[in-house]
């Protein structure tokens, strides 16, 4: 059993404050970097997906883990992302549409936000699902300048003389993001604006009567949630290379929820597994499709079914999500041979919420 | 110059007057006491002052400065903090970090700082985590610090909430019913804590309370209300003794616990 002895403040503040820590994160920095080297590039196009997910996922955790602010909606700053990065580049370089994509999306976040403020609950759900897609109609029209159904190439990424034409190359500069992302986020949960976000998912009468301006926290979570989810996008369509409408659906906004249910609500860490877990699925689907009798294997909605089918089985039965397993495991090892079934119980009288 | 004055305040749910035309001032440094039956409005006037709820008529001012134009998050801001009768703590975060949440009004650092965790930012937390554990220190609630907030018991729960109140150095504190649901030992225990914040640490109190042995321990002077309006409004004893209030609320006028 491991016992830790904190002689400062500072400690709690620290990102890796052990110096396992940061031998572990260290190790995973070395295997992250070397990934293109060790992985086949199939793995590699897999994991730049991967770290797009991810990206989204501390997106959405933001405003739905963190505020607790449901959003069923959330594809649509992913869309917005793509196509303002996918129109801009037409005229100006990576660097500058980039961030314009995390604007343009967080601008529409906030947008999404302002009807949302009164709302909570199903009600806020079926709001963002709605606003969604009013953002998606407006893609589809507005043929002008997204080119409607037909969609719109979108060239490499040219980064001064560099061009990112391969996976691996992709692969940093995501990891670059994502990393950032991560950070930020972490960022945020350790100031006061994080706990502000927490005490209105708890109780926003409670956090009105220690001075949290409901409205302006509410809508800078929704536009820093929105501006991450739309950096996701931008990337994406550099990824993909071509966007059209039908890219950001309904089944998108599902599968973020996917990512950062059954990653582990609560858990930024958690993100990062249930993207793992994302993609890693319709392989898996596709596998064993193969293995089902055929009436199965042939319905169109069987990917949706099992998303669905997951997400009600993490919530029902481990609603910790993928970290909680990960904790477990942890605490397995770290309290071996003394764990038993319910040691994760007493664990959860340690905050959710700091558990990162 | 009185801190806190409600000039003919009222309030009304449909056609139930729950404040009807109630004047009173709280002088700063005193422990002023609400008492009346349940439904007399006791908690509206709390909530009137948070600005939970908008004022049917009158003025509400706050060293000198009129409340009616505030939202409730700035009620915060000016310098009032408040529990709640039924407890609204944040259950899925630590103590700590419901402590650290109600120091929110002192926050300078910007968004950008936060995001970036500038050393502004950074200056920010470790300010506000040693106010905090100052108060950790003043509650005695060092044990819990990193348990969540929901798993702990009634009785530490609302000295939690009474630490949030604390860490954001108000002018005025609204207790409502601090000791409804503690054992005695643990409501003698309240005595001393707001007989020391009002001594040790000059925070003006108002306590809406049931239990009139608290009421005569620690009051300055206590208002009787019933159906929203004043009763009696004087020191405990002169108001313990009141036939008007005997009669709404008290029975008999002894010492100890009242009904409720």
């Amino acid at each position: 059993m491991k016992f830790v002895r904190k002689t400062s403040y500072d400690y709690d503040l620290r990102l890796f404050p052990e110096p396992e820590d940061r031998f572990w994160y260290g190790l995973l920095a070395v295997a992250l970097l070397l990934a293109p080297v060790l992985l086949p590039p199939y793995f590699l196009g897999q994991a730049v997906l991967v770290g797009i997910y991810a990206i989204a996922g501390f997106g959405l955790m933001l405003l739905a883990g963190y505020t607790g602010q449901i959003s069923l909606g959330h594809a649509a700053f992913f869309a917005v992302g793509a196509y303002t990065t996918a129109v801009l580049e037409k005229t100006m370089p990576f660097v500058l549409a980039f961030p314009a994509a995390g604007l343009m999306a967080a601008a529409v976040g906030i947008l999404v936000g302002l009807p949302a403020l009164r709302l909570s609950g199903i009600y806020l759900a079926i709001g963002t699902l709605a606003s969604s897609f009013i953002v998606s109609e407006v893609i589809a029209r507005w043929e002008s300048v997204t080119r409607g159904a037909s969609g719109i190439t979108v060239a490499r990424i040219r980064l001064g003389d560099i061009v990112l034409d391969s996976d691996a190359k992709l692969y940093y500069l995501v990891l670059a993001v994502a990393v950032a992302a991560f950070w930020l986020g972490r960022n945020i949960l350790r100031s006061p604006l994080g706990i502000a976000m927490m005490a209105i998912r708890d109780s926003q009468t409670g956090a009105q009567s220690v001075g949290v301006p409901l409205v302006r926290v509410k809508l800078i979570a929704f536009a820093l949630s929105a501006a991450l989810t739309g950096l996701a996008g931008a990337l994406y369509a550099h990824k993909i290379q071509f966007i059209d409408p039908d890219q950001f659906t309904l089944l998108l906004s599902v599968e973020l929820l996917v990512v950062i249910f059954i990653g582990g609500i609560g858990s930024l860490h958690g993100c990062v597994f249930g993207a793992i877990f994302i993609i890693i699925l319709p392989q898996v689907i596709a596998i064993a499709k193969d293995h089902l009798p055929r009436y199965l294997a042939e319905q169109t909605g069987l990917q949706s079914a099992v998303y669905a089918t997951c997400l009600i089985g993490f919530i029902l039965f481990e609603p910790e999500g993928l970290h909680g397993i990960w904790l477990k495991i942890k605490r397995y090892f770290s309290m071996f041979p003394h764990y038993q079934r319910d040691s994760q119980k007493q664990q959860r009288s340690h905050a959710r919420g700091e558990s990162w | 110059m009185s801190l806190l004055s409600a000039d003919a305040i009222s309030l009304s749910f449909g056609g139930i007057r729950a404040v009807d035309r109630l004047s009173f001032d709280v002088q700063p440094g005193e422990v002023f006491s609400i008492i009346g039956p349940n439904g007399a409005g006791k908690t509206s006037i709390f909530n009137l002052i948070s600005r939970l709820y908008p004022l049917e008529t009158g003025r509400l001012s706050f060293g000198g400065r009129d409340l009616g134009r505030l939202e409730p998050h700035e009620v915060a801001s000016a310098g009032i903090a408040r529990t709640f009768q039924n407890i609204r703590l944040f259950d899925q975060a630590s103590v700590l970090t419901n402590l650290m949440l109600g120091r929110y009004r002192h926050n300078r650092a910007s968004v950008l700082a936060q995001c970036l965790f500038l050393p502004a930012a950074r200056r920010q937390v470790l300010a506000d985590r040693e106010k905090v554990e100052q108060t950790i220190d003043f509650l005695k609630i060092e044990r819990y610090r990193d348990k969540r907030a929901g798993d702990l018991s009634y009785g530490v729960r609302k000295i939690v909430e009474l630490g949030r109140a604390l860490v954001s150095e108000p002018s005025l504190l609204l207790l409502d019913e601090p000791s409804s649901g503690l054992s005695p030992e643990e409501t003698l225990g309240m005595v001393f804590w707001v007989e020391d914040i009002r001594d040790k640490l000059g925070i003006t109190v108002m306590m809406i309370e049931h239990d009139m042995s608290l009421v005569s321990s620690v009051s300055s002077r206590v208002l009787a209300v019933n159906q929203g309006s004043r009763l009696a409004l004087g020191t405990a004893a002169e108001v313990q003794s009141d036939p008007a209030v005997i009669a709404a609320y008290l029975g008999q006028a002894t010492p100890g616990r009242g009904p409720g």
